[in-house]
C-alpha cells in the first residue's frame, strides 16, 4: 500500500532530519538509446484529443526534447471510425473526428521513419466524482489537511482511477493511483497524498480535483511511476521503464480515460 | 540426480568407515559431563576436552556444555581449555561408566579478540567451514552506531558478509539475500531481526551469551534457509549468586538482573531494553506527536532436575512503535519462546528435546476523520525438535533427530473500514525434516563431518491456491481445512572435511545442498517492517542452493596470527521476484504477479587475525559477484543482485592500553550496492520520466568509514564493575551515498539535477555500563 510506504519514508526523514544531508553530485553516464515517445489520450470530454510524439534524450542534456512532426497518427475505435490526425505544431497531432466514449475500444497507429507502433485501449465505464472531502488532521499542534475524492466504486472489481491534485495554480506531481483490490464496490474512504516536496495544503487553498476512471494498463504505468523514488539502499523498488500497452519499442502510454473536475477551498 | 546419488553413496562409504572402526575397539567405557564457568555456573559451549595420554582424543562440548568420550578403562588426565579461562587439568580414573562436572575459572588478563576460535589452533582442527562465533563479552570494544554494541553489526565486519546499508542490521552472506539467512535465537527463528527501521538489532548484548555465524555450509541439524545461520544463545543466568548489568546510552538503556533460584541447581535471567528518542520529540513543540521507539525483553531460567535432566525455558519479547499522534501508527516486533529438555539417556546418548513458538507480526494503523482502518500480516510457528547426541567412540560422534514447524502466514489484511476486496486468509505449510550428522576423525590429519538432511513441506488446506502459467490463471485448488496438498521433499547432502597438513596449517573441503520453504517478497531495497513472508505453493517451488568452497587456514607465531583463505561457488534455483508495478500489499493473490529464476555467487575471502597481544584484531577482505537470472527482469539475461560488491573490506582493531584503557577502530571499505540509474529521460504530461536501460548495472559510490571508541573500565572493587564508553561514528564524517535521486533541477527546469542523500555525518556516543 503506498499510503504505509509513505509513513515509512516519512519517518526515515524524521530520523534523518537531524543528521542526514544532500548535497549535487556528477555521475559519469552511459550514452542512451533515443526512443520514440507516444503520449495519447482520449478522454469523455469533447475532442479533439492530442496524441504527442518526441524523442528521449540522454539524462545530461537540458529538457528540450526534440518533436516529431514527420509521423503519421491514425485513431480508429471498434465502431468502425477511423481518424487520420492532423499534424498541429511541437510534436502534437489532433484528431478530428473521433469521439470518446465509455467502453469503446480504441486503436493507435503510429508511423514515424517507416517503423510502426500501435496501441489498443477501451474507455473505462464512468464513475462519477460526487464531491470532495477534506480530512483534518492535527499534527504537533497544527491542522493538516488532504483530500478525500468522494465517489462510489461499481460492485465488479477491475476500477482504476487517477487523481490529479493542483493546489491553487500548482500542480501536484505525484501520482495518487487508486484501484479496487481494497474496498471494492464501497464509498471511497481513501485521501489522495500529501502534495510533492515543497507544496502544502493550508487554510484559504483552492484545491482542484481531476478524477480519471483509467484502464487496468494504464494503472500499472502510474504506478510503477509512482514507485519509483532513487536509487541505493535507501531507495524505492528498482526502477525500470513502466510497462506500457504500445507495441514496436516506444515508451509512453495510450490511454483512454473519463475525466472529471471538482474544486474545494480549504475553509480557515 | 545422479549427481546426488553418487554423492549419498560416498557418504555411506565414509559412515560404514567410521562404524566398522568402532566394532574392532576393545572393551571401552565412557567419561561423560559439563563444563561450567565456575564463577557464574554458566555452560561453556564448544570447550576443548583433550587427553594426555592419547594425542588423537579431541572432544568439544556441545550447546549445553555437555560432552562424552568412550575410552578403554585406565587412568587419564583430561585437560579442558576454553579461550578467556585457564586451561585445566583434571586426573580420572576410569573403571566404569563416570559423570563428571568439570568448572573452569576465567583468566584475569587482557582481553583477547571478538572473533575466537574455542582453543589457539581449534582452526587447524575443525571440519567446519565458513563458521565464525562472536564471544559477547569480547565484542563490547568495538565501536558500533549509536554506542550499543551489537552481534549483527559486528558479524557484518566478517568476510563473505556485507551490510544492508548505513547503520543497518540486516546482513547479506554470500551473496544470498536477507531473507536467506536463518537468525535463531535459543533455536527460535527470529523474522524480523532488526529495530527501528534496521539501525538496532533485535539481540540485547546484555542477555546474549554467544553468536555463531555459519556461511552456508552448516551441519544437518540445521535448515530451512539457503545462506547461512546465525544461531545466538541467550545466558542462562548466574546461578552462584546475584549480579545486575546495565548500561545508560544517549539513545537507549539496558538493564539486566541474573541471579539463582536455588544455588547450583536453577538460575535466571531477566533483561530489558528501550530507547527514549521520543522523550526528546516531546519536548519540542515541532516533533511532540511524533512516536519513535521500541522495548525489548529476554528471560530464561533453567533448573537442573537431576544429573541427567536439566530444562530451560527462555523467551523474547519485543515491540517498535512509530507513529504520529492517534492518526498514522506502525508497530511490529517478535515473541519467541523455548522450552527445552536435556537429557543424558545414557554415558553416551544424549539427547534435547525443544518446543519452539514464533510469532512476528506487523501493524499498520491510519485514523483521520471518518478514515480509520489497519493493515496486519504475520507469521507464527509451532515447533518441535529432538537432536540426540550419540558418542560413539572416540573417532565418531553422531547427531540425529528431526524437526517439524507448523507455519501460519498471513498476509496483509486490511480491517476496519478500508477492507480487501477479495477475501484473505492465512496459509498454513508443515515443515518436516529429518537428519543425520557424523563427525567423525579418521586421523591426526583428517577430520570429516557429513551427512544429510531431508524436508518435506506440505502446503496445508485452508485456502484456495490458484495456478499461474505466466500471466495466465491455469487453475485452481481450494484445499479444505486440515487437509494436506502438494509435498516437496527435498535430499540435501551437507559434508565438510578438514585435513591437517602440519602443526600450523590445514586445508578445508565442503559442499553442502540448502532448500529454503519460506520467502520473502520486499517492497523495498531498504529492509522494511511491511515485508511479507510466503511459503511454498502450486507455484512457489522451495529455493535450492548449492555451495561449494575450499579454503586453507595457515598459523603463525605460535598460533598468535590467523591466516585463512577460503573460495566458494553457489548456485540457488527458484529465486524469486515479482513484476514491476506490483503492490504486494493489497494485490489479490500476490502470486499472480510473481516471477521465478535463477542465481549464482562466487568469492575469495581473506581473514587474517591477531588473536592475543596488546594489540589485537582482523582484517577481512571479500572479493565476490553475485547475480540473478529472472524470466522477466532485465529481458530474462543475468543482472547484478543489489548486495554485488565487488570489494569488501574491514578492518578492525583493539589496543588495549592498560587494564583500563583500551582504544579500538573499525575502518570498512567497500565498492557500492548495484543499483540502476537513469540513462535518458522524456516528458510525459508535462513531467520529466526517466528512462532506464538494463537492471543494476550502475554503481553507488564507494563506500568508506571509520569508527573509533574509546573504553575506560574499572574493575577495583571485586563486585563492582563500571566503563564509560565513547565512540564516533565516522571519524572524517564522509558523506556515504544512501540514496541517489533524479529531479529536475529547481533553479533551472531544463537541467536534471542528482541528489546524494548521505544518512549520517558524525554519530558521537556515549555509553555507561555497570555491573554489581
Amino acid at each position: 500500500m503506498k499510503l504505509h510506504f509513505n509513513i515509512v519514508i516519512y519517518l526515515y526523514c524524521l530520523i534523518m532530519l537531524f543528521t542526514s544531508c544532500d548535497k549535487i553530485i556528477t555521475l559519469p553516464f552511459t550514452d542512451n538509446d533515443s526512443r520514440v515517445i507516444i503520449e495519447a489520450n482520449i478522454t469523455d470530454q469533447s475532442g479533439p484529443y492530442i496524441v504527442k510524439l518526441s524523442r528521449s534524450i540522454n539524462i545530461d542534456q537540458s529538457n528540450i526534447y526534440p518533436v516529431i512532426d514527420n509521423g503519421t497518427v491514425i485513431i480508429s475505435d471498434n465502431t468502425g471510425v477511423k481518424d487520420t490526425l492532423k499534424y498541429s505544431s511541437v510534436g502534437i497531432y489532433k484528431t478530428k473526428l473521433i469521439r470518446g466514449v465509455y467502453g469503446r475500444t480504441y486503436s493507435l497507429e503510429v508511423t514515424v521513419d517507416g517503423k510502426k507502433y500501435t496501441a489498443q485501449s477501451t474507455m473505462p465505464d464512468k464513475v462519477n466524482l460526487d464531491s470532495l472531502r477534506i480530512n483534518t488532521f492535527p499534527i504537533n499542534g497544527k491542522n493538516q489537511y488532504s483530500i478525500i475524492p468522494v465517489f462510489t466504486d461499481p460492485l465488479e472489481l477491475g476500477n482504476s482511477y487517477r487523481f490529479i491534485q493542483q493546489i491553487n495554480d500548482t500542480l501536484d506531481n505525484n501520482y495518487n493511483i487508486f484501484n479496487d483490490n481494497l474496498n471494492n464496490g464501497k464509498i471511497n474512504q481513501r485521501p489522495l497524498g500529501p502534495p510533492k516536496k515543497d507544496i502544502s495544503i493550508k487554510n484559504f487553498d483552492i484545491i482542484t480535483v481531476e478524477m480519471q476512471c483509467i484502464t487496468t494498463s494504464a494503472q500499472l504505468y502510474y504506478f510503477t511511476l509512482s514507485q519509483q523514488s532513487g536509487a541505493g539502499p535507501g531507495g524505492g523498488t528498482a526502477p525500470t521503464n513502466p510497462p506500457n500497452n504500445i507495441v514496436g519499442g516506444a515508451l509512453g502510454l495510450f490511454s483512454a480515460h473519463t475525466s472529471q473536475t471538482k474544486t474545494i477551498r480549504i475553509p480557515n | 540426480m545422479l549427481l546426488i546419488n553418487r554423492k549419498c553413496l560416498f557418504l555411506l562409504i565414509l559412515f560404514i568407515i567410521g562404524v566398522t572402526q568402532s566394532i574392532q575397539a576393545q572393551e571401552k567405557t565412557t567419561v561423560n559431563g559439563t563444563v561450567k564457568d565456575k564463577l557464574s555456573g554458566e555452560s561453556i559451549i564448544g570447550a576443548v576436552i583433550k587427553i594426555d595420554q592419547l594425542a588423537n582424543v579431541v572432544v568439544t562440548s556441545n550447546e549445553y556444555g555437555f560432552f562424552a568420550i568412550s575410552l578403554p578403562k585406565g587412568k587419564y588426565d583430561l585437560r579442558i581449555s576454553f579461550v578467556g579461562f585457564e586451561e585445566k587439568k583434571v586426573p580420572i580414573s576410569l573403571n566404569g561408566p563416570l559423570s563428571i562436572s568439570i568448572f573452569l575459572e576465567s583468566k584475569n588478563q587482557l582481553a583477547e579478540v571478538v572473533v575466537e576460535s574455542k582453543r589457539k589452533d581449534d582452526n587447524l582442527i575443525k571440519a567446519q567451514m565458513g563458521t565464525e562465533t562472536l564471544n559477547m563479552k569480547s565484542i563490547s570494544k568495538v565501536p558500533v552506531i549509536f554506542g550499543e554494541k551489537d552481534v549483527l553489526k559486528t558479524i557484518q565486519l566478517l568476510p563473505g558478509v556485507k551490510s544492508a546499508g548505513e547503520g543497518n542490521s540486516g546482513f547479506y552472506v554470500r551473496g544470498g539475500a536477507a531473507d536467506q539467512n536463518l537468525i535463531l535465537l535459543d533455536e527460535a527463528p527470529v523474522y524480523n531481526a532488526s529495530h527501528l527501521l534496521g539501525f538496532f538489532s533485535t539481540f540485547n548484548s546484555d542477555a546474549i551469551k554467544d553468536a555463531t555465524l555459519i556461511k552456508g555450509n552448516a551441519p544437518a541439524q540445521y535448515g530451512g534457509r539457503l545462506s547461512s545461520v546465525l544461531d545466538v544463545k541467550m545466558k542462562e543466568g548466574n546461578n552462584k549468586h546475584y549480579t545486575v548489568n546495565g548500561g545508560l546510552g544517549l539513545i537507549s538503556s539496558r538493564l539486566s538482573i541474573e541471579g539463582p533460584i536455588q544455588e547450583d541447581k536453577s538460575s535466571f535471567i531477566l533483561s530489558g531494553r528501550r530507547t527514549y528518542a521520543d522523550v526528546f520529540l516531546k519536548a519540542s513543540d515541532k516533533f511532540k506527536d511524533n512516536i519513535l521507539y521500541f522495548y525489548d525483553f529476554n528471560a530464561k531460567a533453567n533448573y537442573i532436575i537431576n544429573e541427567k535432566n536439566r530444562i530451560y525455558f527462555s523467551g523474547y519479547f519485543g515491540k517498535d512503535e512509530l507513529g504520529l499522534g492517534s492518526s498514522f501508527g506502525i508497530n511490529w516486533g517478535n515473541k519467541t519462546g523455548t522450552v527445552r529438555w536435556n537429557r543424558v539417556i545414557n554415558n553416551k546418548l544424549f539427547l534435547n528435546t525443544s518446543f519452539i513458538y514464533s510469532d512476528y507480526s506487523y501493524t499498520v494503523g491510519l485514523k483521520n476523520g471518518e478514515t480509520n482502518f489497519n493493515v496486519n500480516s504475520n507469521i507464527k510457528d509451532a515447533n518441535i525438535k529432538q537432536d540426540y547426541t550419540f558418542y560413539m567412540n572416540p573417532k565418531n560422534t553422531i547427531r540425529f533427530g528431526f524437526n517439524s514447524i507448523l507455519h501460519t502466514i498471513t498476509p496483509s489484511i486490511f480491517s476496519g473500514t478500508v477492507n480487501n476486496s477479495v477475501n484473505k486468509v492465512g496459509r498454513n505449510g508443515l515443515e518436516n525434516a529429518v537428519y543425520f550428522n557424523n563427525n567423525f576423525k579418521a586421523n591426526q590429519q583428517l577430520t570429516f563431518d557429513y551427512g544429510f538432511r531431508a524436508s518435506a513441506y506440505s502446503i496445508m488446506g485452508g485456502d484456495v491456491y490458484n495456478l499461474y502459467n505466466g500471466n495466465e490463471k491455469t487453475s485452481s485448488i481450494l484445499l479444505q481445512k486440515n487437509s494436506f496438498g502438494k509435498t516437496y521433499l527435498n535430499l540435501e547432502p551437507r559434508f565438510t572435511s578438514n585435513y591437517r597438513i602440519n602443526d600450523f596449517s590445514s586445508v578445508k573441503i565442503a559442499y553442502a545442498r540448502n532448500v529454503q520453504h519460506l520467502h520473502l517478497l520486499s517492497n523495498s531495497t531498504a529492509s522494511s517492517p511491511s515485508d511479507q513472508w510466503i511459503g511454498d505453493s502450486y507455484n512457489i517451488r522451495p529455493e535450492l542452493a548449492d555451495q561449494t568452497s575450499i579454503g586453507y587456514t595457515r598459523n603463525l607465531k605460535n598460533n598468535t596470527y590467523e591466516l585463512g583463505a577460503e573460495l566458494y561457488y553457489k548456485e540457488m534455483q527458484n529465486q524469486l521476484d515479482y513484476k514491476d508495478g506490483t503492490n504486494i500489499n493489497t494485490i489479490a493473490d500476490v502470486e499472480s504477479a510473481l516471477l521465478y529464476g535463477i542465481g549464482r555467487a562466487y568469492g575469495f575471502e581473506l581473514l587474517a587475525k591477531k588473536k592475543t597481544g596488546i594489540l589485537s584484531g582482523w582484517i577481512s577482505y571479500t572479493l565476490s559477484k553475485t547475480e540473478r537470472k529472472i524470466e522477466g527482469i532485465n529481458g530474462g539475461n543475468w543482472y547484478n543482485a543489489k548486495q554485488d560488491r565487488t570489494h569488501d573490506i574491514s578492518i578492525v582493531t583493539i589496543v588495549e592500553l592498560n587494564p583500563k584503557w583500551s582504544v579500538s577502530g573499525v575502518f570498512v571499505y567497500n565498492t557500492g550496492n548495484a543499483v540502476t540509474f537513469p540513462t535518458g529521460k522524456y516528458s510525459l504530461g508535462g513531467q520529466t520520466i526517466y528512462q532506464y536501460a538494463n537492471r543494476n548495472t550502475n554503481r553507488m559510490p564507494t563506500y568508506h568509514r571509520l569508527d573509533l571508541s574509546v573504553t575506560y573500565e574499572n574493575r577495583d572493587r571485586k563486585k563492582h564493575e563500571t566503563s564509560w564508553n565513547f565512540s564516533l561514528y565516522n571519524v572524517y564524517g564522509r558523506e556515504n551515498a544512501y540514496r541517489i535521486s533524479f529531479q529536475d533541477d529547481p533553479l533551472d527546469n531544463t537541467k536534471t539535477q542528482i541528489v546524494q542523500t548521505a544518512l549520517f555525518r558524525w554519530v558521537p556516543s556515549v555509553t555507561y555500563n555497570f555491573k554489581f
